[in-house]
């Protein structure tokens, strides 16, 4: 099955269980938890079912093209069911048949893996999914997001595109893989991966990325004194992916990671706290 | 009578707690039996990482009724000197909810009291398990919870499903938001989400027709003997044992063990490197050959048949891209330049409040030093001081950042890799071993004296930081370090005093001087207390043997080590015994007066004379075993002077009224008790004969 139908059946698949289809967030992340409709909608009381395609960045994870499976730009599948549903093992093993994966012959596991970002003040509770060792997806019920605790709890699945598709197409390196229509993904991708790898890891200007950490701080800091959480948020990402590829430079040092960890958690919780002040206050009214 | 059938469905437990979980589970359905007086035959238990079973065998339908007195007040409290109730007796009947009415006389030994009579037991054993299972159920503890449901319970993970059957009829309880029911959940991905049970016989052929096997042991065999066939078609030996074990049996319902290889050319990487990814990352057995050579083979286990090998091809694929990686990280750390790292050290924290890594193996380079001192090493300064200096450099390197688990194992590897003197890279391979008591002894005394180093370190770290261990909680594993310490220093036979160590290590986290000579205590009472276990539990001494030789107060592990050895070669020849009864007489005597001073002019009789001129005579001798760690011959020469002792007791009055001649006797025989005691306390053994206690 070539990437895009994977992405299409899922779509598919959970739309029809009551999800709505969003696009993927137009701003680096390095997983789907990070873009708004997950971080801002599992806060808070109202349900909330949503589906989205996440290309995800992860500067540290680039190989130069070079490796079967590792790339700093992979495609995340994100589902986000709040509350969490009485049967969310056998719908997502449903949703496994639904792609054509057959679960009779496959060894399908949960296998223990809880999940934390502290930059974003949010933990949860799951396994990895493995199938035939393979980690295809993981499967998380949230407790707290921007350092608040979460009820209802919301249950996250995060599915691998390129792992769900390799393991489909029986292909060994996910440059092999059809991305569709006869586009292979190293079509598609690899020169991407080439000079993302070389920008990340040797060309990145260290002075730049702090500078603009910080605007990115100031500005966050500014748009939440005004109550704009939704473009402060924004800012806090961009602080992430500032971080992200200092991390890969190994720009960074033990006494600055703790200190941009917490100028980030504390900016999210800030954030978060606006979020459920002003959702909560439209419940009342 | 009837028997209760209770299973918990949950959605998959950690495999390393599920025993823990189903071992309290029948710890508390013990305790509330007995604590509700229902009587039975015997509890079974049994446990997947998707359920968990308690199976109360033969309980009555009613509890025993049995009639009980409950005492009140006496009667003089009770009554006032009107023969009216007194509050106390008012109070009586209000907390018992009877009537002033229902109270009755009652004669004791210690004279008349008030009370009532009442009948106890008779309970419906079904009422009584209902309420029960909630409170069971809440008294569970776990690593780490969570909650998913408006009940807002925290468990493990979620409680999907409870079945309780009693005497094949359901009980009505509730859970988490769960309402109890007649189903039991199916097999994961081989049979439907449930199937119904309404009797044991339901139960039982339902799992076996869902492919379920509830038995560990019946898991265990099975695995062990398709492990066993495996090594007979490929002629080769693929150990199981331990946490991977474990992990199997907890991990599948239905286990089946599957093979597979990998491309031979992966073989090149370093084995440690190889067996570290097949176990830790990717769950999966290591296949060595009858030479005990690493093949291009594994093993592992799935939860369901692989008629097809889709499972174990689809695990050789993710075993190739795995070692693939492991290639890159290979290749890519050893372009790097190793000792460059160090530098960066300064960029890596080692806990919080203290400090970095590099300020720690700066530390390091000096215990080392100290314990090269001590230990007459000196052949090995320049080499420790290397390994010291780089032995956490490898925390930098892409694959110990993937794999903590090869630490200390990397930093080994890429030195050799880079031509370095084997004193220094064997001695940074192996400074994080050995994990526990039970492994084998180092191959390399630099990493013996490296491991010491560091594990002193992060002792007197975490003590300086205030960190507190007890019998459950050390998260730091403390206890782990200071067990290594004490193995490696026995296993050597270091001629090592910790004393002076441990103050050099607890110098650096010290606040002042009063907070240095505290955490210098508990570091020594920490240590002791690990000695004194690894005699007792490992060593399998008897515990007043060790008791004999803990009370000294010196940090010398060889010494105390090798004096228990001896003392307990004392019980076994029998001298023990003699040796016991001199010390305990000569405490009785010595014991509470203060160190006196002895003088040869003030002996009046032939008796003491003699045994001063014995004692003169063999002190230099014993002297000399003692320095030489002859701690049996010691003993023995010490006993061979008992018959002049015993000739002093008969003849000699210690306590005489002559205040010198007193004192002078006193002190001749502290003398003989310090000889003594340089071996051990024999007055502690408490059973002189082989065998006994351990």
């Amino acid at each position: 099955m070539s990437v895009q139908n994977v992405i299409l059946k899922l779509q598919e698949f959970w739309a029809e269980r009551g999800c709505v289809i969003a696009s993927g967030y137009d701003i680096e992340v390095g997983a789907g938890t990070m873009s708004p409709d997950t971080f801002f909608r599992v806060l808070g009381k109202k349900p909330w079912q949503v589906a989205y395609w996440q290309p995800s960045r992860r500067p540290d994870d680039g190989r130069y093209g070079q490796n079967p499976n590792r790339v700093q730009k992979h495609n995340q599948f994100q589902v986000i069911l709040k509350p969490v549903p009485a049967d969310g093992q056998l719908l997502f093993l449903d949703s496994l048949i639904y792609l054509g994966v057959d679960i009779r012959i496959h060894d399908i596991k949960f296998d223990d893996d809880n999940w934390a970002s502290p930059s974003l003040g949010a933990w949860g509770v799951g396994w990895q999914v493995m199938c035939d060792g393979l980690e295809i997806s993981q499967f998380t019920y949230f407790q707290q997001a921007g350092g608040i605790e979460l009820n209802p709890n919301s249950l996250e699945i995060t599915y691998g595109i390129e792992r769900l598709a390799g393991f489909l197409d029986n292909k060994s390196s996910l440059y092999e893989l059809d991305w569709g229509n006869r586009v292979s993904y190293a079509q598609l991708r690899l020169e991407e991966e080439r000079q993302f790898s070389v920008y990340n890891f040797e060309l990145a200007d260290i002075d730049m990325l702090r500078s603009l950490f910080q605007q990115y701080q100031k500005e966050a800091e500014k748009l939440l004194d005004r109550s704009l959480y939704l473009p402060a948020y924004d800012y806090v990402l961009k602080c992430s992916h500032a971080f992200n590829i200092l991390d890969a430079r190994k720009a960074i040092s033990v006494a600055e990671r703790t200190a941009l960890m917490g100028i980030m958690r504390n900016l999210a919780a800030r954030i978060a706290q606006k979020y459920v002040q002003q959702t909560e206050g439209e419940d009342h009214g | 009578m009837a028997d209760l059938l209770f299973e918990l469905g949950i959605e998959e437990i950690p495999a390393p707690a599920v025993a823990g979980i189903r071992d309290q589970l029948r710890e508390l359905f013990l305790a509330r039996l007995a604590q509700d007086h229902v009587a039975h035959g015997g509890i079974e238990c049994a446990a997947t990482n998707r359920r968990l079973l308690i199976h109360v065998l033969g309980m009555p339908e009613k509890t025993a009724s049995k009639e009980e007195t409950v005492l009140g007040p006496a009667k003089r409290i009770a009554l006032d000197e009107r023969g009216l109730p007194t509050v106390a007796l008012k109070k009586f009947c209000e907390f018992q909810g009877v009537k002033l009415t229902d109270v009755v006389e009652i004669e004791t030994p210690k004279g008349k009291y008030l009370g009532i009579t009442k009948v106890g037991g008779g309970r419906d054993a079904a009422e009584l398990l209902t309420a029960a299972i909630p409170a069971i159920l809440a008294a569970l503890t776990f690593p780490k919870t969570m909650v998913w449901n408006e009940s807002r319970v925290p468990f493990i993970r979620p409680l999907k499903n409870i079945l309780a059957l009693f005497g094949n009829r359901p009980l009505n309880v509730e859970y988490a938001g769960v309402r109890s029911g007649n189903r039991s959940p199916g097999h994961l991905l081989l049979s439907d989400a449930f199937f119904e049970v309404n009797s044991f016989k339901d139960y039982f052929e339902g799992l076996g027709r869902n492919f379920i096997i509830l038995r560990e042991e019946e898991r265990k065999s099975k695995i062990l003997a398709e492990i066993r066939e495996i090594e007979e078609e490929l002629e080769c030996r693929v150990p199981c044992a331990g946490e991977m074990l474990d992990y199997y049996l907890y991990s599948n319902e239905y286990p089946v063990v599957f093979s597979g290889s990998f491309d031979a050319k992966y073989l090149a990487l370093p084995t440690e490197i190889i067996t570290a990814f097949m176990t830790h990352e990717k769950k999966l057995l290591p296949v060595y050959d009858g030479a005990g050579k690493l093949t291009n083979h594994f093993v592992g286990v799935a939860n369901i048949p692989d008629e097809n090998r889709k499972v174990s091809r689809g695990n050789e694929k993710v075993v190739q891209a795995a070692f693939e990686d492991a290639q890159f990280f290979w290749d890519q750390d050893r372009k790097e330049d190793f000792y460059a790292l160090k530098g960066l050290l300064k960029n890596v924290m080692f806990q919080k409040e203290l400090g970095t890594y590099f300020e720690k193996v700066e530390r390091l380079a000096a215990l080392v030093d100290f314990v090269i001192n001590e230990t007459r090493q000196d052949a090995m300064r320049s080499q420790l001081h290397k390994a010291a200096f780089h032995c956490k450099n490898d925390l930098l390197t892409k694959m110990v950042r993937e794999f903590p688990s090869l630490q200390g194992i990397m930093g080994g590897l890429y030195l050799q890799a880079a031509g370095e003197d084997p004193l220094v890279w064997k001695a940074i391979y192996g400074h994080y071993k050995p994990k526990g008591l039970a492994e084998e002894k180092l191959d390399d005394l630099g990493a013996g004296i490296l491991s010491i180093a560091d594990r002193m370190d992060n002792i007197a770290g975490f003590v300086g930081k205030g960190i507190k261990i007890s019998s459950s909680k050390d998260p730091y594993g403390i206890r782990r370090d200071a067990n290594a310490i004490i193995k490696i220093i026995i296993d050597f036979q270091l001629p090592l005093d910790l004393a002076p160590l441990i103050r050099m290590a607890a110098l650096h986290f010290a606040k002042n001087d009063a907070d240095l000579e505290q955490n210098c205590k508990t570091i020594r009472e920490l240590l002791a207390a690990r000695l004194e276990n690894y005699l007792k539990d490992y060593r399998k001494l008897r515990y007043d043997v060790v008791n004999a030789v803990m009370g000294q107060d010196t940090m010398a592990v060889v010494d105390k080590y090798l004096k228990a050895q001896a003392v307990a070669t004392l019980v076994e020849t029998g001298m023990a015994e003699p040796l016991a009864a001199l010390h305990r007489r000569l405490k009785n005597i010595c014991g509470e007066n203060e160190r006196c001073n002895f003088s040869e002019d003030a002996l009046k009789e032939k008796e003491e004379k003699i045994l001063f001129d014995v004692f003169k005579e063999s002190k230099p001798r014993i002297d000399g075993l003692i320095l030489k760690k002859n701690f049996t011959q010691a003993s023995s020469e010490i006993l061979e002077m008992k018959p002049i002792i015993d000739a002093f007791f008969e003849k000699i009055h210690v306590m005489d009224k002559n205040v010198t001649l007193r004192k002078n006797r006193i002190a001749l025989l502290q003398r003989i008790d310090e000889l003594l005691s340089a071996v051990a306390d024999f007055s502690l053994l408490v059973e002189t004969k082989p065998g006994g206690k351990t």
